[in-house]
């Protein structure tokens, strides 16, 4: 029973992703639609972090005593000055496990 | 000519992959966590293992395996995965002109690596044109693939002898993965205005624990963005006019 739901679930999750890649479905997407979606990315993946960080045991937690908090501005900051996924993930890791054992 | 060709391509499967490498690592807390809760639920192995595999979508695979845990109608556990895996249909619309009229394989393999990982490597405007982008992209994805089973294989031997890898804050290396993708793009207004909705929207969603929150919060800061070009655009334009005039 449980291989045939993990079956189903797999076709759901690949027809989730692969859907509007097929060239069979009647949808034709224009300057307006596409200008719209350029902004996807940003929008789905800022929609992903800010909850991890902003969010803690199912209540908003904007304290300084909130370590994903401090450690997550830290990364902004490294982000857009480096540009380097791999300094921003080091000095924010590095901040974020020192408040944990610190605090 | 075919050597140099075959040079290009080899950098670039490389470049994907090294490219991809912190969000593999990233990951690993929740593969490991995917793995061992599948096992924790009483999965067998090759159940366990077919999560990942065939599945493959982290957020889908730790709120089903609960589900099925707990006997739940299959109606709801595959409403709730659709409902999870909704944001990728996202995906698929923003990639639809670059990818529907390649060959069915690349179609079905992209597609099926088609993560927000992978997406968050695919945002460029020129990202997944041409072979060699496709090349990048199918082994960024690829590498992705295979770590996510790596970390899920892992969890399976490790079973119950592991503690709940999220309570200790691991959570915290895909939330600045992200943060890593994303902030270094956000040089206008338009893409500026789209991250604010969307993380004050996203919060408020989920503080209110609704499943369709993430797609909604999304599509709010995708039209706010939207909307603000327009705006930016039409100001340009009068301004324009305005100069013609004087």
């Amino acid at each position: 029973m449980t291989l045939i739901t993990i079956l189903l679930l797999a076709v759901i999750t690949f027809s989730s992703r692969y859907l509007f890649l097929h060239p069979g479905i009647p949808l034709r997407i224009g300057a307006k639609l596409s200008s719209f979606l350029s902004f996807s990315a940003p929008a789905v993946l800022t929609a992903i972090w800010v909850p991890i960080i902003f969010i803690k045991d199912g209540s908003l937690n904007i304290s300084p005593d909130n370590p994903y908090l401090i450690a997550a501005t830290v990364a902004v900051v490294v982000s857009i000055k480096t540009k380097s996924v791999y300094i921003t993930l080091a000095s924010s890791g590095v901040v974020f496990v020192l408040l944990r054992v610190f605090l | 000519m075919v050597q140099v060709k075959k040079n290009i391509y080899w950098k670039v499967a490389q470049k994907g992959f090294l490219d991809m490498l912190p969000l593999n690592l990233a990951v690993i807390p929740w593969g490991i966590l995917c793995g061992s809760l599948a096992i924790q639920r009483g999965f067998s192995v090759l159940e366990a293992l077919l999560m990942p595999a065939l599945v493959y979508a982290g957020a889908v695979q730790l709120v089903v395996t609960e589900l099925i845990a707990n006997n739940v109608p299959l109606a709801t556990i595959l409403f709730t995965a659709f409902i999870i895996s909704s944001r990728h249909f996202l995906y698929g619309l923003a990639l639809r002109n670059k990818l529907k009229n390649l060959p069915l394989r690349w179609r079905v393999s992209l597609g099926f690596l088609l993560t927000d990982e992978l997406f968050a490597l695919s945002t460029h405007r020129k990202s997944l044109k041409g072979k060699v982008r496709l090349i990048y992209g199918l082994f960024a994805g690829g590498s992705f693939y295979l770590s996510w089973l790596m970390w899920n294989i892992i969890g399976i031997i490790a079973g119950s002898y592991l503690p709940d890898l999220t309570e200790i804050g691991l959570d915290f290396a895909i939330a600045v993965t992200f943060i890593a993708l994303i902030m270094p793009n956000i040089t206008n207004l338009p893409a500026l205005v789209t991250i604010i909705i969307a993380g004050v929207f996203s919060v408020i969603f989920k503080l209110l624990d609704w499943e369709l929150g993430l797609v909604f919060a999304a599509l709010l800061a995708m039209y706010g963005g939207y909307t603000t070009s327009r705006w930016q655009t039409r100001k340009a334009i009068k301004s324009e006019i305005k100069e013609e005039k004087e």
